[in-house]
């Protein structure tokens, strides 16, 4: 099993090579992707845990008595609002998949197209959790009201913060391609930065279920 | 420490006018006048200190979060101190209680998160590229962030000492007694807010180490040539990557509990103290394979070397790492079973909890049947790596012990589990450590401990440790709870809390010895040094083929590993009994380090900057949001200069290197330019944006 | 014994020999009671006998363990120690990488014998949930940092006993605990009737003792509750059926009338001053007593509000002195020769701080209430008459 695992044999390779050409590391996968990989599995432990916390504190506090209000948050879900926004960020990692391609195939004009409209829909879901965000807090959720309403807040706000990382990363390889400094060969930041975005998308598609749907 | 001057360890710094024979010309200076963006130039590294807050290379990281660890082994040690000197005697009152718990709760910390795991870093980020045939890790300027990191999470919760007290929750800090309302300090506040930066830097480092040994192994390295150190480093990392988040999560809560108002641990308001429990150990408990494995795979290519066999059952023995790393997430709740998790959870685990004996078991038999029927050399570095084969086993025994969940509920939280897990620890972990330091030594720094003063340290070291921890079963099953301030003359625990304290200051001085060794030798090797060329111990694995100390570079070629135990194999074959015969002198086989020109990372400014912001954002939760302004604008600044900052060096031609005779070893033709891969991968400017941006969604 | 003629140094066989000696000594000293009052070898109930019955082999397994691999270990050095006269080259050691056969044998024995270990383990956990029909149940409250019991022996939900710091039991009977906290994690342990069951708050956890015999058996809070851990103890009083059902009677008795004026005057200061905390069954703000049970809710005198008094109660006082310490269980109430030890709590009213580390202002243990010498005597006049 072992030997096929070690440095390839093939040409060295200058760093001007293209889009799906072998790297040259053991694994052929370059030391940014395989990074960004072990960062992500990492970050599933991340959120498995403040999945598990919403998990065990939705429906607390069970008894009236206890300080806190027993009314759940789930109550004041806008499950269309927030579907709409979900599909929203769902489509941003289409626009994600046609920035890669385009940067794949050369083509500058349609990757930073593509980029802005990924950045674009990620800002609008984002724009959308801040004003459902006032809107709990307008119907009495703050983030102290309770303790599923802290789990809530907790739980979505650090997947907002992933998502706003990952608008920033869209930024500024936007700047960089205008400044002319990701060459087609350089096309791998694009799929990486991709990466991340369908990463925080897929969660947001297992919150969206574990917290707004199943009841 | 600053025994070991930067400049004076023989590391050539990356411009070193004056350097010795031998040592490259850097290549970074050529290339300053190309920059894209001159504003954003990388330190070319000058001499001294500068050299060193901007270093990107592993060896000099390394070298810092060891040295640096080491102080606060010392801080820990005072800490231990106080805690027997307060325990020698009962009804003392040495330190108060509120400080006591204070000086306990810091004492665990601090040797776990400040000392043992970033000694341990320390360790592998030297030897992992070594060892397996890399010229660097594979992201050099994280690798610095992951260091400066630490350095500042661990002076931000030191400084907790004098802003009003130390964490006074015990390390594990159960929940609600680390609420603000039953701690109303702000101890606690740096205890959570400290441990994530820490975290942050372990996070940091695994990620590193993880993708280095998968990516930049050197033609022929393969999976089963790779030397135990490495590969118990792997699982390490491993481990690391996915336990940090957990705890990430939970001190996360605290945090919100104690500063925003959340009620995450407060039973009162619905909330459930068994949160913080089950997180906490479910990091807590990979942790102590965290600490222990590294140890495991450095004892591992120890033993062999002075018994003169190969390591036994080699496999085996990485099978056995891979399955405690696999089980070590599955047995976290037995730290709970006199929490009233039920039975059914207590028995899961608690069977769960006896297997994970077998492969531990596992590792023992191996090392022995390494030892037995070689020929052992009684050097410092084995006698360490024999006792902690003995000692571990003693704790892996009492572990057993309490495996059985009914027997647990009388020893836990006595001073029986105190005797068990710094037996494990300090057993297994340190006594590890200090082999590892003593054998590895020569290849850092380029000279010898002194093996006398060593002999008496170690058996300073080893006879204070049992006199320490050995009573402390006794005390244990006599009844002494544990994290009490003092205890009462009529509960007969005098007898052994004295002989303990008399062998912790025993230690100390142990400890003491190994600090002078370290100081005296330098100042023999100053007055009088000797080389100890490539491989003084006679040693196996691939770092023994290059000059000790080890050049910048490294490797220059990178060579191709035929077999495990490639520096052996270089010198020795084997008659038809299968006992073996030199064929050539180390010196002989062994690259020479004369090398110019061998193309590494730039220096950088950035990893430090970033890392100076993190504290400020803590001082930003505790006291006053305008502290975080500050800290985020420090970070900004260093993550953006850190995105703009140019690519090292694009002007330097990669090939001009290869003086040596190509035809050497044609097949590692290709492998330069993986390892140019390495550095310039690191470096390229996209990437540079999404790990300078990445980082910080896990802030 | 000829091995040890080829030890390293004469330090290392000294080292093993007095560390040997001095475990056997100590392992098999450590299970009196009467040296050690918290000692986990000499278990004198039902399920702590449980424990130890399992406890034992294990001990000897892993002992057994525990000096071959040191033998080994020795033997190893002695035996294949470098000597001078061997030259590195000649006669070297056969390079043995590893022995499959071997290996699998000592990976399957150790899981096989604990798979054996395990039915063992099982069982004992499952054995200790057992629960008896005529078990009497107690509640008990951690709380920083002393315990509280209550008695509820009528069935009707409210208590009519209510306790501190030592419970008293029946010995022969099973008495099943429903341990909770008001505050943080504490953890209840009698060492010599069982292991040990954390009190958390939010959740109810079980635990079974059951004396063999009549006496007094010491624990200790064991998990770390914040400043005064150390100074939180316990203890379990078994007594014999008969007299455990006089106690009973006792506790359930209205507390005593002052016997003479220093007490009565006494009462008047607790009234003024203890009685927002400290609870003695009945007695009003008139220094009537109005009931004879102790309210379960108690929350100052007259259901005064004591809003900051968290979580809003101290040790009930009413039968004080039929205890034999105080504080959580920390200084004797009597000397030895069975005489009050007036001057222990005459130290305490005055400056309870300096005995035991509290933290009042965070209302975390007791004020100190800057008594005069004069209103402290009286007040222990009035508290030696709660018997």
């Amino acid at each position: 099993m072992s030997d096929t695992l070690t440095a390839p044999a093939s040409p060295a390779a200058e760093s001007d090579h293209g889009h799906g050409v072998v790297h040259d590391t053991n694994t052929g996968i370059s030391n940014e992707k395989l990074g960004m990989w072990v960062f992500l599995g990492s970050d599933c432990m991340l959120f498995g845990g403040l999945i598990s916390t919403y998990l065990l504190y939705k429906n607390r506090p069970l008894a009236p008595g206890v300080t806190g209000s027993t009314e759940r948050i789930s109550e004041v879900f806008d499950i269309a609002f927030t579907s709409a926004s979900s599909f929203v960020l769902l489509m941003s990692s289409l626009a994600m998949v046609l920035a890669v391609t385009s940067i794949a195939r050369g083509d500058h004009h349609r990757l930073r197209l593509w980029l802005g409209t990924t950045a674009f829909l990620g800002a609008i879901f984002i724009g959308g959790q801040v004003y459902e965000f006032t809107e709990f807090v307008r119907e009495g959720f703050g983030y102290t009201t309770n303790v599923s309403a802290s789990a809530f807040f907790t739980l979505t706000g650090f997947h907002g913060v992933h998502v706003t990382f990952g608008i920033l990363m869209l930024l500024t390889l936007m700047v960089l391609s205008f400044k002319g400094r990701i060459p087609q060969s350089k096309s791998e930041a694009v799929e990486i930065v991709g990466l991340y975005w369908h990463f925080v998308d897929v969660v947001w598609i297992l919150i969206f279920t574990v917290v707004y749907l199943i009841p | 420490m600053t025994i070991v001057e930067p400049e004076k360890t023989n590391l050539p710094a990356t411009v070193d006018p004056e350097g010795s024979p031998g040592q490259l010309v850097p290549a970074t200076d050529g290339a300053d006048t190309s920059r894209p963006l001159g504003v954003f130039t990388r330190p070319t590294g000058g001499s001294g200190w500068r050299s060193w807050i901007t270093t990107v290379d592993h060896k000099r990281i390394g070298i810092m979060y060891s040295c640096t660890a080491m102080v606060f082994f010392i801080v820990g040690g005072v800490e231990a101190l106080l805690i027997r000197t307060q325990l020698a005697a009962p009804e003392q009152r040495l330190l108060s209680a509120d400080l006591y718990n204070q000086v306990f709760t810091m004492h665990g910390v601090t040797m776990i998160f400040l000392f043992i795991m970033p000694f341990a870093a320390g360790l592998m980020n030297y030897l992992i590229p070594l060892q397996i045939g890399a010229r660097d890790v594979a992201f050099p300027r994280l690798n610095a962030l992951s260091y400066w990191i630490y350095l500042f999470g661990a002076i931000f919760v030191n400084s907790s000492w004098f802003l009003g007290g130390g964490a006074d929750g015990g390390w594990f800090n159960y929940a609600p007694n680390s609420s603000v309302v039953f701690s109303p300090s702000h101890g606690i506040d740096f205890y959570a807010v400290g441990l994530q930066i820490v975290g942050l830097a372990s996070l940091i480092g695994s990620i590193n180490l993880i993708v280095t040994i998968f990516n930049l192994r050197a033609p022929g390295m393969t999976w089963w040539r790779m030397p135990t150190t490495t590969w118990m480093s792997l699982v390490t990392q491993m481990l690391l990557a996915f336990a940090v988040p957990v705890i990430s999560v939970a001190l996360f809560l605290l945090t919100f509990d104690r500063r925003f108002g959340a009620t995450f641990f407060d039973a009162s308001a619905g909330g459930d103290p068994f949160l913080w429990q089950h997180l906490f150990w479910i990091f807590g408990h990979p942790e102590v394979y965290i600490i222990l494995m590294p140890a495991f795979g450095m004892v591992s290519d120890i033993i062999p070397v002075f018994s003169r066999k190969p390591l036994f059952g080699y496999r085996f023995v990485i099978f056995s790492g891979i399955a405690i790393g696999f089980l070590g997430f599955g047995v976290w709740a037995h730290h709970m079973f006199a929490s009233g998790i039920g039975p059914m959870s207590v028995t899961a685990f608690s069977l769960a909890t006896m297997f994970i004996a077998v492969p531990t078991g596992v590792k023992v038999l191996n090392w022995m049947a390494t030892m037995w029927g070689g020929r052992i050399r009684m050097t410092v570095p084995m006698l360490y790596s024999i006792a902690f084969v003995a000692m571990f086993t003693i704790g892996g025994l009492s572990g057993v012990t309490h495996a059985f969940a009914s027997a647990d509920t009388q020893q836990t939280d006595t001073y029986y589990i105190v005797a068990h897990f710094h037996y494990v620890i300090f057993g297994g972990g340190v006594l590890g450590f200090l082999a590892a330091t003593y054998f590895w030594f020569p290849k850092i720094f380029g000279y010898m401990l002194d093996e006398k003063v060593g002999k008496v340290a170690f058996w300073f070291v080893l006879i204070g440790f049992n006199a320490t921890f050995g009573p402390m079963h006794v005390l244990g099953m006599e009844g002494m709870s544990r994290r009490i301030f003092t205890y009462s003359d009529y509960q007969g625990f005098n007898l052994w809390n004295l002989v303990a304290t008399i062998g912790a200051y025993t230690m100390a001085i142990g400890v003491a010895l190994f600090l002078y060794n370290v100081y005296s030798s330098y100042k023999a090797h100053k007055a009088n040094p000797v080389d100890v060329g490539p491989d003084p111990w006679d040693a196996r694995t691939l770092e023994w083929t290059i000059p000790s100390p080890t050049p910048e570079y490294n490797f220059d070629p990178i060579p191709t590993v035929h077999e495990l135990d490639e520096a052996w194999y270089l010198k020795y074959g084997h008659d038809e009994d299968g006992r073996p015969v030199k064929i050539a002198d180390i010196e002989d086989v062994a690259q020479k380090g004369d090398s110019v020109g061998v193309h590494l990372p730039s220096p950088s400014y950035q990893p430090i900057l970033v890392a100076a912001g993190m504290p400020f954002l803590g001082y930003g939760v505790i006291f006053n949001l305008w502290f975080a302004v500050l800290g985020g604008a420090l970070m900004i600044a260093g993550m953006v200069g850190w995105a703009l900052e140019p690519p090292d060096d694009v002007d330097t031609p990669h090939d001009e290197h290869h003086d040596g005779d190509p035809s050497d070893d044609a097949p590692a033709e290709p492998v330069d330019s993986s390892v140019d891969e390495a550095t310039d991968g690191e470096t390229n400017d996209e990437a540079e944006a999404t790990s300078a941006t990445e980082e910080p969604a896990n802030v | 014994m000829n091995l040890l003629s080829h030890l390293p140094s004469p330090v290392r066989r000294t080292v093993h020999g007095v560390i040997g000696a001095a475990f056997v000594l100590a392992l098999a000293s450590c299970g009196n009671q009467d040296t050690y009052p918290l000692t986990t070898l000499s278990p004198k109930g039902e399920q702590a006998d449980t424990i130890h019955t399992l406890v034992k082999p294990i001990f000897a397994i892993a002992g057994v363990v525990f000096v071959l691999v040191q033998v080994i270990i020795l033997v190893i050095v002695v035996k294949f120690r470098k000597r001078k006269d061997e030259v590195d080259g000649e006669g070297e050691p056969v390079q043995i990488h590893g022995n499959t056969p071997l290996e699998l044998t000592w990976t399957a024995l150790p899981a096989l014998l604990l798979a054996g270990l395990g039915v063992f383990n099982v069982q004992t956990i499952f054995e200790l949930e057992n629960r008896a029909p005529d078990a009497i149940e107690i509640d008990v409250y951690g709380q920083q940092w002393w315990w509280e019991y209550r008695y509820d022996l009528d069935n009707d939900d409210s208590p009519d006993i209510i306790t501190a710091n030592q419970m008293v039991i029946p010995a022969g009977r099973q008495v099943e605990l429903n341990i909770r906290s008001r505050d943080v994690i504490h953890s209840f342990w009698i060492p010599a009737l069982n292991g040990k069951m954390d009190a958390t708050p939010g959740s109810t956890h079980f635990m079974a003792i059951n004396a063999n015999e009549p006496g007094i058996y010491e624990g200790q809070c064991t998990e770390f509750c914040g400043l005064s851990h150390g100074y939180m103890r316990m203890e379990v009083k078994a007594l014999p059926e008969a007299e455990y059902e006089q106690w009973l009677t006792a506790q359930q008795a209205p507390p005593a009338e002052p016997g003479n004026e220093l007490a009565e005057e006494g009462r008047t200061t607790f009234l003024s001053q203890c009685a927002y905390c400290h609870q003695v069954n009945g007695l009003t703000s008139d220094g009537e007593y109005t009931n004879d049970g102790p309210v379960e809710d108690y929350q100052g005198l007259d259901g005064a509000a004591v809003p900051t008094v968290r979580p809003g109660v101290a040790p009930n006082l009413t039968h004080l002195m039929s205890r034999e310490r105080f504080a959580g269980n920390m200084f004797p109430l009597y000397y030895e020769d069975g005489t009050p030890d007036e001057g222990a709590l005459k130290e305490w009213l005055t400056d309870p701080e300096a005995m035991k580390p509290m933290m009042p202002d965070n209302l975390q243990g007791m004020p100190n209430l800057n008594l005069d010498p004069a209103t402290v005597d009286a007040l222990v006049a009035y508290l030696l008459t709660l018997d």
